[in-house]
Parts: structure tokens; C-alpha cells; sequence
């Protein structure tokens, strides 16, 4: 499609995994589409920062977006990793009770679970929980052989990587700062990196998405942060668990109760917590929910060591309901009623990731009611991902070594991460320099000793592929250096 | 396509340098030395400061200088070393999987020598709470991004740890014009030599704030502050001793992990306290020919040690080759009071062994005891212990004649 | 006045008293041996130290080649040495032991190297 200047015809807000979602959605079809980012990369709210869990779809009130969503994205989620090249694994879940009284809600559950048409679901009595988690605590599980686990900063990339292959203009740095509707029905849209128009424009701004639903429309939507830390477990304890492990989850609260993620890549992760806070971009961690999870920890599973630990972090839920009330509200996925073409997703928290490409269906529907869209015949679903040398068989890995030997090197030690991967990672098609970026793309620095060994290579393949000064190279957006510049530059004697 | 070989050595730094060099000295001729990095010298081409090799060459040298020491004597003798190359695998069979841009090799050896050194304990690690900025570095990347890198890491800077890699960042980054806010250190003492706390903090009027942890991190991007507290006697947070100082750089010299991820693979028992593998007296792990030195097996302080520790095994090493190592009867081992842990963890036949220690706390006028049941074996005396300090007491074969078993203990 | 030193001249790091009046000392109490001496009686009076730092290498296999002062110099210069190491460099190859700097700061203060670098060919 053409574009005059910055126009285009949808412009997207919001570059997390339902932006990214939506926008692979939309280039199926022949529209000119901007996702408009206001960090660095894709991703660094809310989709990197979560356990990567694609829920089955048993947790959520029948009849409302969430269970038919969720359903729908978990029964096309494998198809879906497939083309994006991102891991996925049906690892299964159990919600284990640990009083009788909890069996109930097991069975509430499983009921709920069977309207949404969720399929497998079993309850399982302690000895067959035995059978299936030797070191889980607890007297009975409800068995869920559906759900599965992916990464879901990964999955934020490869959308995204998509969706720009098939003709999606990214722009990074560029933040809203105010929506004007323009007297022919299109959209003005400021920004610190210039102005933009469109047709349509689709607020996927996850914990902002209130405010930005506020550049356009009178007070309609408030998102409340609720914040959840975790611990991330060395490998060497991922023989502990077989499956997600969910205690059962409580009413009224932000969340739904702290649990054990194996994660794709064989960690484990404990968490999240749950706790409203004042600041939107607050994601520090705090001793007491640290002592609370691994208290928590202790309770399912007794095996776990705070020796395993080795890292801990945060991310944000963008929640509707007031800190007051608790519990869950309904997915917003709609066009505005007081501002033509304007489409809210407000209070996408969890199961947003199993949702998400749903939920971007859903939206190409509302905008194709309006204006019969056409396919897009050269839409190419696929797209390959950074491949794992570590993954590969040794006959692979010979001839991958010989074909570049920048495979034979190993930067990152503890993830067995070759000089090649960081090399593709480094060289993204987004363009993006952080280091966290490059961590999520190669998984180097994500294991125990955190970068100890690989850092410093890492800094120098940087420096070396775009001509950066020490004091250029940043770990997670612009204010976030790591050197001051060269050990040798002029000082000062204090 | 399997390559055989008699000694392999993984990891080319102090310890398998020494132990390559006194292997071939024993008349050992087939060893080949596996080294990740570029250079030979591992973690000692980044420790510039002088002190090291008072014992060994009675000289105060550099790490650099005492690295070159050991290379020059593996070129001489013509040992061979392969850079560049990560060990990928090691299986209990002594296949050895090595990486490099050449490709992927397999080899078996008769003996494996684990010298791998250590990692250093991370942030995540030990569960700082706070922010997550830039800025926060363990001192020994700061180390190497200064000393190799020339990199400046920060100019405002808080040290945790006092042990000697901080104390000596400490000095290092305030000579290269960063200013040196504090050293907070959890314990009630330093577990840095004394002569490093005089020379690194007492000459530049850097405060030492023993009992002291960091608790809090702020930083939007780049590290703004940490908030650090007093601790009290039970290891809680005395309230109202918090304070907030505004830096830009956080460094951690919170404790060093000997790498043991292939002696896991390996089947090979570790001792939980040490870190490292449990060997015997010859310095040989639970599977019959690899055996363990350096870092890797106990994290020591000072590097002349790790050399004689490497020097040491080889006895034991060629031993095994020549087949005189038989079926024996453990001696059991207990530790007593006052101790950590000692080295080697389990005895099978009496011989001139060296034991390494670390006592649990500073002393004065303590009494190294070894007994069999009451009857004394050996005693020494030392004016002055510390936890910083390795202690290495040597008991030859006569002292140990027909004991059964051995108990060791600090009075 | 009255201060408590740790010796730094050997792993002994004997404890040391010095009992002392502007520069003169009165009474030294723990040395064990004179070096210990020799060391307090310089501190109070005029403590050396050596320098060690770093200077840029052109050409090498490291970039930086590790220096040090080979005799302890005055405590008082050893920031303002590190400040010029920063407009110091080296060409490849360099030897242990080789001077890198003469009469720094018209002190007398030399720097040699404690790295061999080697030359890299491009």
C-alpha cells in the first residue's frame, strides 16, 4: 500500500505481543500498518516479563472473552509457534490442592473448564499426582494435559519479525503524545519522533492504554499496575517438576496465586506475586515478596534451595479491576462509541499471551466489517528464528561449524551460546541495540553466572558491528550505560 | 572419531598450567591442556596488582608475570594447548567433548585433571532487592573490563564484599580517578588479607562499614543509589540504620562458585561446603582418574597454593597410570570444631598428604589438632586464623601409620 | 599519638603499635622482625608504595600492558601516576620488565612492565 508522508492506514500503539499480534494479522491483508513503540524493542512491558504459560482456558468465567479466546489461541498456539520458528511445549499442568476444602474448587474448575470446551481435563487423587510429581506436596491436582508453555519474549520478536517482513513499518523510541481526529475522519498523531496519520488507530498500549484511550475519549478506562516478582531457578533443579504446579487459586486477589513454571528453556520459575502498586514502571523487586515466594516455594515443593536461585525479577499486569476489588475484568476489545475507527484492547492481562492472536483476529473483524479488506497474496506466514546450536545433534552441529565456524565459538558459557547466534542476535531486523534485546534473542547472559563470562565479548561483537563508543553500548534504553567510556580518557584527581 | 590421549587438563590457567608443567616434569609426556579463552594465564592476566608468587619465586610479581612464569616453561617443553576451545561435555568414562571454529572433537583420556576455576556469585544470586539498572557489575567483570578492556566502568562507586577482589577494585578503580564511596561488608570482619584492607581503603580513606549489606537498588536505566543497613547480631536489619548513597556503579565481591557444571555431567560427588569435587588424599574425585586442583576444588587465596596444590597431585596422578592405586578401606574422616571444611574430604591410603583448611572465624592462638579417637596424631599451632586465609598442614606417612580413622579440629 | 598498623611486607601481616610525636617515634610494640620496623618507621614518616596500573598498547595481543613502579613510591603521587598512565601508550611487542615511563613527574618514578604482549600480525 502506498503512503503519502506518515500516513497509513492503520496505525498500531503499542508494540507488546497483541500490538505485534495484530499487526501480522492486519498484513494478511493489503493495508499499510505502523506499530508505533515507545521503547527500544518490542515487548518491554508487559509480554516479556510474564511466565510464558498458554493456558488451556479452564481458569476463566464461561461465556466471556477471556475463556473464548484463551480456547481458541491455545488449540491454534502450536500451529502458530511453528510458523514463528518460537518454542512450545505441552508441558501440562496440575493445580494441586493441599486441603479438602480445595477439592471443591478443583471440581468447580473442571466443570468451568469442560463449558469452554476445554479438552483432557482430569481430577487426579494423590497417588496418581505421585505418579506424576514425586516431589509435589499435595492430596489431590486437577490434571490439565492441554496447557503449554513457550517463551513469550521470543514469541513478541517473531510476530514482530513477521509482521515487518510482510510489510509492517516499525518505529521504535516513539512515543504518543496526543491523538487529534482530524476533520476528515483520519487521525493526527504526535509523537516525539514526528507526526503521523491513519484511518484507523488501535490502542494495544497495555499498561497505557488508559491513557492513551484518554487522548481521544472522555474518562472511560482506568488501568490499575499490579505487580508480580520471581525467582528464576538454575537448570540443574529442573528435575524437580514435570509440569506447570498451581496451587488453587483464591478469590479476590491480582492474580492467580503463586506457581512453578518450568519454563522452555528448562528453568524454573516460582512466582508471580501479587500487589497493586502506585507506579506504572515500577519493577523492582522487595524483600518481603521475595521471603513470601520462597516461603510459598517451600510449601509445594520442599526440594527447592535458595542455593538454586539466580535472578529475580518483575513484571506488571495491566488490571482493570480496582485494587479493592480484585479478581479479573473482561478483555476490552473494542471500537470506540464515541470516536469512529478508534479500537481499545484495554486490560489484556492474563491469558493474553495464549489470546493474543485471537484477539488480533478479532480485531481485523472489526475493521473488516467496516471496510472489506483484501487479502494480501504475498502474506508469508513464516519466519525463521536464531537458530539453537545447543539444541542440535552432532552430526549438525559438525557440519554447522564447518559451514561458519563463528558456530565453533562459545560466548556464553552457561547457556552454551555460540559467537554465531549472538552474532544474528546483534544483527535483528528491528534493528535494536540493547543488551537485553540481544539476551532475549540469544539467551546469552540468562544463566547462572549472568553475563559473568560472556559481557565482555558480547560488548565488543556490539561495539564492533555498529561503530559504538563504550559509552553507547546500553543494557535496556537510553539512560541505561554501562561504561563511562574508555578507562584512558582524561580524568580529573579528586 | 575418538582421539586418546593419557592426561587431558581442563583449563589452562594457574592450576592447569602447574599441573601440565609437573606432569611432564614426572616424566608424563601425552597431555593436552583445553582452554576457553584466547591466552593461556586464565583469570591471572586480569589480576595486575603485584604479591603474587612470594613463595613460589620469592618475588612479588604480577598475575601476568607469574602466568608467563608457567607459559614459558609449557612452551618450552613443548606441551600441548589448545585456545579457543570449550569443553562441552566430559562423561564418566573420561570423554572429553571439545568446541572450537575447527569443530567438534571427542577424546579419552586415562586421566582427567579438572582445573576449571571459579565463577563469581551474581546479584541475583544473593537476592538484592530493588531496580534492576545498568551499573551493577561482580568485581571481577569490572576487573577484566578495565585491566583487558580498558574500559571505565563507572565513576561513583559502592563496593559490597570486602573481600580481596573488591578491596582491590577498590584501589584500582580510585588510582584510575573513580571515586570510591564505601565498602559495606555483611560480616563483623573483612574476609580480605589484612594487607590488602591497609593498602586498598586505609590509604585512600575509603570507609570500610563492617555489618553492613546493601537492601535496596534504585536506577531508572543507569544505577542512582543503593540504600545500605546495619545488620544486628541475628543477621536482621537494624531499623533506622538505613541510608541511601547516590552512586552510579554497585560492585559485588560477594563470593566466589567453584565451576563445577562438567564434574555434575561427570558423575562426580561435590562437597557441598567447598563447592568444589570431593577427592581423596592423591587429589582424585569419586570416579577413578579424574582428578581435581585450583579453584575449582576450593576456592583459595593465594595463588602460590594452587601451584604446590597442582604440583601435589600429580603424585597421585602418576600413581593411577602406573597402576598403583588398589581397592582400600576409607579411613573415615570427621571435622571437628572450629573448622569449614577440610581438603581431601576422604582418605584410602596413608602417604605424605597435604590437608587444606578454612576455619569458621577469625582467631588468635588457635591449636590445628589431628587425633584418632583421643590419641593425638599431630597438632599445630597458629597465632592468628582467619577464614581468608587457607591453612595447609602437611602429615607425613609415618604420622599416619595405622590410624582407621582421623578426626581434625581448631582449639 | 598512637596508631595500630598491619604490617604488609609478608603474609604475617604482624599487628604493630607505634607510639609517636609528630614524625618521631617513641616506642614500636609487635614487630617481629626489622623489616616490620623499617615499614612502620616509613609510614609515619614518609609511606611508599608501589604503583600498579595499566598503559595502552598499539599492535598488541592485549590492549593494555600491565605497569608498575619498580621501587614503592611516595603514597602522596600515586593518583596523579594513574592519571597519566591515561596518555601513556606502547608499541607491541612488549617484555616483562621493560621500561615503559622514565622520571614521571620529575620524581624519579619509572614504570616497567609486569605483561609480555606480543605483536599481533595483521
Amino acid at each position: 500500500m502506498k503512503t503519502t508522508n506518515n500516513h497509513y492506514d492503520v496505525v498500531i500503539i503499542g508494540g507488546g505481543v497483541v500490538g505485534c499480534a495484530i499487526a501480522r494479522e492486519l498484513s494478511k491483508y493489503k493495508t499499510s500498518i505502523a506499530v508505533l513503540e515507545k521503547e527500544d524493542d518490542v515487548g518491554w512491558g508487559i509480554s516479556c516479563r510474564n511466565s510464558g504459560v498458554v493456558h488451556a482456558g479452564f481458569n476463566y468465567k464461561s461465556g466471556t472473552l477471556r475463556a473464548q479466546l484463551c480456547v481458541e489461541g491455545n488449540k491454534s498456539f502450536a500451529k502458530l509457534c511453528h510458523e514463528l520458528d518460537v518454542p512450545y511445549k505441552k508441558i501440562g499442568k496440575v493445580i494441586v490442592a493441599q486441603k479438602k476444602e480445595e477439592i471443591r474448587e478443583l471440581k468447580k474448575l473442571k466443570t468451568q473448564g469442560e463449558k469452554n470446551k476445554v479438552g483432557g481435563l482430569q481430577i487426579i487423587d494423590s497417588a496418581e499426582l505421585k505418579r506424576l510429581e514425586p516431589n509435589v506436596k499435595g492430596i489431590a491436582a486437577l490434571y490439565s494435559p492441554e496447557t503449554a508453555i513457550t517463551s513469550p519474549y521470543l514469541l513478541t520478536i517473531a510476530l514482530a519479525e513477521n509482521a515487518l517482513r510482510n510489510g509492517v513499518s516499525f518505529f521504535l523510541n516513539t512515543k504518543v503524545k496526543n491523538i487529534v481526529k482530524l476533520k476528515n475522519s483520519d487521525f493526527r498523531i504526535n509523537t516525539n519522533k514526528g507526526e503521523f496519520t491513519s484511518s484507523y488507530v488501535i490502542n494495544s498500549a497495555g499498561l497505557y492504554s488508559d491513557k492513551v484511550a484518554h487522548m481521544v475519549e472522555k474518562d472511560k478506562y482506568r488501568i490499575y499496575p499490579c505487580r508480580g516478582e520471581y525467582y528464576v531457578l538454575d537448570k540443574n533443579a529442573s528435575w524437580i517438576i514435570n509440569h506447570l504446579i498451581y496451587p488453587v487459586p483464591k478469590a479476590g486477589t491480582g492474580g492467580l496465586g503463586v506457581h512453578f513454571t518450568p519454563t522452555i528453556d528448562k528453568n524454573i520459575l516460582i512466582g508471580p506475586s501479587n500487589e497493586y502498586i502506585k507506579q506504572k514502571d515500577n519493577l523492582s523487586t522487595t524483600s518481603q515478596i521475595m521471603k513470601m515466594l520462597s516461603a510459598e516455594a517451600q510449601k509445594f515443593l520442599p526440594l527447592i534451595s535458595s542455593r538454586d536461585i539466580i535472578r529475580s525479577y518483575s513484571g506488571i499486569r495491566a488490571k482493570q479491576a480496582p485494587p479493592s476489588e480484585g479478581g479479573y475484568w473482561d478483555f476490552v476489545i473494542e471500537e470506540s462509541n464515541s470516536v469512529n475507527n478508534f479500537i481499545n484492547l484495554i486490560g489484556i492481562e492474563s491469558p493474553g499471551l495464549a489470546s493474543a492472536q485471537p484477539i488480533a483476529k478479532r480485531v481485523v473483524e472489526i475493521i473488516n466489517k467496516k471496510e472489506k479488506l483484501s487479502p494480501n497474496s504475498n502474506f508469508n506466514p513464516f519466519r525463521k528464528g536464531i537458530l539453537r546450536f545447543e539444541e542440535q545433534d552432532e552430526e549438525t552441529k559438525k557440519a554447522l561449524i564447518k559451514q561458519d565456524p563463528d558456530y565453533g565459538e562459545i560466548i556464553c558459557r552457561c547457556e552454551k551460546v555460540t559467537k554465531k547466534e549472538i552474532l544474528e542476535a546483534i544483527d535483528n531486523p528491528l534493528g535494536v541495540k540493547d543488551l537485553i534485546s540481544i539476551k532475549y534473542r540469544s539467551r546469552a547472559m540468562m544463566g547462572r553466572c549472568q553475563g559473568g563470562y560472556c559481557l565482555t565479548r558480547i560488548i565488543e561483537l556490539l561495539r564492533e558491528k555498529y561503530h559504538l563508543n563504550p559509552q553507547d553500548i546500553t543494557l535496556k534504553g537510553e539512560h541505561s550505560s554501562l561504561l563511562t567510556g574508555y578507562r584512558s580518557d582524561e580524568v580529573k584527581i579528586c | 572419531m575418538l582421539k586418546e590421549k593419557e592426561v587431558i587438563i581442563i583449563g589452562g590457567g594457574a592450576a592447569g598450567l602447574a599441573a601440565a608443567v609437573a606432569c611432564q616434569e614426572k616424566g608424563i609426556e601425552d597431555i593436552l591442556i583445553i582452554e576457553r579463552n584466547a591466552y593461556l594465564g586464565g583469570i591471572l592476566n586480569q589480576c595486575i596488582h603485584d604479591g603474587f608468587g612470594l613463595e613460589k619465586f620469592n618475588s612479588s610479581l604480577s598475575g601476568p608475570e607469574y602466568a608467563q612464569k608457567y607459559i614459558d616453561q609449557v612452551k618450552e617443553k613443548k606441551i600441548p594447548f589448545l585456545l579457543d576451545s570449550m569443553v562441552i561435555d566430559l562423561s564418566t568414562q573420561k570423554e572429553v567433548t571439545v568446541i572450537n571454529r575447527q569443530g567438534l572433537q571427542h577424546y579419552r583420556a586415562k586421566v582427567i585433571i579438572l582445573a576449571m576455576g571459579c565463577r563469581e556469585r551474581t546479584r541475583g544470586a544473593i537476592g538484592i532487592p530493588g531496580a534492576r539498572p545498568s551499573g551493577i557489575y561482580t568485581a571481577g567483570v569490572a576487573q577484566e573490563l578495565i585491566n583487558l578492556k580498558n574500559y571505565m566502568v563507572g565513576k561513583k562507586i559502592v563496593i559490597l564484599g570486602s573481600g580481596d577482589i573488591g578491596l582491590i577494585m577498590a584501589r584500582r578503580l580510585t588510582l584510575e580517578g573513580a571515586e570510591v564511596i564505601t565498602v559495606a561488608e555483611k560480616l563483623p570482619y573483612s574476609s580480605g588479607l589484612p594487607r590488602n584492607i591497609n593498602q586498598c581503603l586505609y590509604d585512600f580513606d575509603i570507609p570500610l562499614l563492617l555489618n553492613h549489606t546493601v537492601i535496596d537498588i534504585e536506577g531508572n536505566g543507569r544505577l542512582s543509589s543503593v540504600t545500605i543497613a546495619q545488620l544486628g547480631k541475628r543477621g536482621g536489619i537494624i531499623p533506622g540504620s538505613q541510608r541511601k548513597i547516590a552512586c552510579d556503579t554497585l560492585l559485588l565481591s560477594v563470593g566466589l562458585i567453584p565451576e563445577n557444571e562438567l564434574s555434575r555431567e561427570a558423575g562426580i560427588v561435590l562437597d557441598n561446603i567447598t563447592g568444589g569435587p570431593q577427592v581423596d588424599e592423591r587429589g582424585q574425585t569419586n570416579v577413578p582418574g579424574i582428578f581435581a586442583c585450583g579453584n575449582v576444588l576450593q576456592v583459595h587465596d593465594i595463588v602460590d597454593n594452587v601451584s604446590l596444590e597442582a604440583e601435589y597431585i600429580t603424585e597421585g596422578i602418576l600413581d593411577y597410570l602406573q597402576g598403583r592405586i588398589s581397592e582400600s578401606q576409607e579411613i573415615k574422616m570427621t571435622l571437628g570444631a572450629g573448622l569449614r571444611y577440610v581438603v581431601p574430604q576422604k582418605i584410602f591410603t596413608i602417604k605424605d598428604t597435604i590437608f587444606s583448611f578454612r576455619v569458621n572465624q577469625p582467631g588468635k592462638k588457635k591449636t590445628l589438632v589431628f587425633e584418632e579417637d583421643q590419641k593425638l596424631i599431630k597438632k599445630k599451632y597458629f597465632p592468628r586464623v582467619n577464614p581468608a586465609e587457607m591453612l595447609r598442614v602437611k602429615l607425613s606417612s609415618s604420622e599416619l601409620k595405622d590410624i582407621n580413622k582421623l578426626k581434625v579440629k581448631l582449639v | 599519638m598512637e596508631r595500630k598498623f598491619v604490617c604488609i611486607i609478608c603474609p604475617s601481616s604482624c599487628q604493630i603499635k607505634v607510639e609517636y610525636e609528630n614524625k618521631t617515634i617513641k616506642k614500636i610494640i609487635g614487630a617481629q622482625c626489622p623489616k616490620g620496623e623499617a615499614f612502620v618507621k616509613n609510614e609515619i614518616a614518609n609511606p611508599l608504595r608501589v604503583f600498579v596500573g595499566s598503559v595502552k598498547v598499539t599492535n598488541g595481543n592485549f590492549k593494555l600492558v600491565s605497569v608498575k613502579t619498580p621501587i614503592p613510591i611516595p603514597k602522596k603521587y600515586l593518583k596523579h601516576i594513574g592519571k597519566l598512565t591515561h596518555s601513556l601508550e606502547v608499541e607491541a611487542p612488549v617484555a616483562i620488565g621493560q621500561t615503559i615511563a622514565l622520571n614521571l613527574l620529575n620524581e624519579k618514578i619509572d614504570l616497567v612492565a609486569t605483561r609480555k604482549v606480543n605483536k599481533i600480525i595483521n
